[in-house]
């Protein structure tokens, strides 16, 4: 999953430690999620979300939705329910 | 900055706190069991109901210990926590796999000398230690 949190967070001129303190978190939490290696549980993205006062979807969003343009949800509940 | 409900402390020093408290009550499990393994010969000359005394303050400060580590891995934000029970299955996994054929090797003569129980704590605490130190650096 590819987040946005370096570039808001940057944006706000916080360090990992402020953004961590924000949610209640390690730095090293941070560090793993802004890096890629870490995905974050949906209750801790949306408190990132509410943090930065955005919807998740401009935090947080699913390269696979990039590759192909395409929504490999909506295609499944094609086949599932067809 | 938006402002969340954070709990009144910290991360950080709510960690801090709660590593303290688990490695007290580490220092007391293991002057416990020193106790209980060594009291017998050294201190009350096998007095039976001094050694049950005994085992009974071991058990009951594990116990303690426990519900010290069941609260500390609460404390511990996700990523720390998947470190840590990630690396306390490791170790469950290797006591698991290595005390049965050690204690094989122990009927059969296959090893010089008697299989003792606290050479299976010594492998699971260097076990847990690197599983976690290894968690611990992929994230990092």
């Amino acid at each position: 999953m590819k987040n946005r949190l370096k570039v808001l967070r940057a944006e706000r001129n916080w360090t990992q430690a402020d953004l961590a303190d924000g949610l209640d978190v390690s730095r090293q939490t941070i560090n793993a999620i802004e890096t890629g290696k870490f995905d974050p549980s949906l209750p801790l993205a949306f408190r990132a979300a509410r943090l930065f006062g955005m919807p998740i979807e401009e935090i947080f969003h699913d390269p696979a939705l990039d590759a192909d343009g395409g929504s490999p949800v909506t295609e499944i509940r094609k086949d599932t329910y067809v | 900055m938006n402002q969340l409900k954070l709990p009144e402390k910290g991360y950080q020093s709510r960690i801090r706190a709660s590593s303290i408290r688990l490695a007290c009550w580490n220092a007391a499990w293991v002057a416990a069991t020193f106790l209980m393994a060594f009291g017998p010969k050294f201190l009350w000359n096998k007095a039976v109901v001094l050694t049950l005394l005994a085992v009974g303050l071991d058990l009951a400060v594990g116990v303690g210990l426990i519900l010290a580590s069941k609260r500390y891995v609460a404390e511990l934000d996700e990523l720390q926590r998947n470190v840590y029970l990630n690396a306390l299955g490791i170790t469950v996994g290797v006591g698991l796999i290595a005390s049965v054929p050690y204690s094989v090797m122990d009927i059969y003569d296959a090893i010089p000398f008697h299989a003792d129980i606290s050479h299976l704590v010594i492998l699971m605490v260097f076990t847990f230690v690197v599983a976690h130190r290894y968690g611990t650096r992929r994230y990092k």
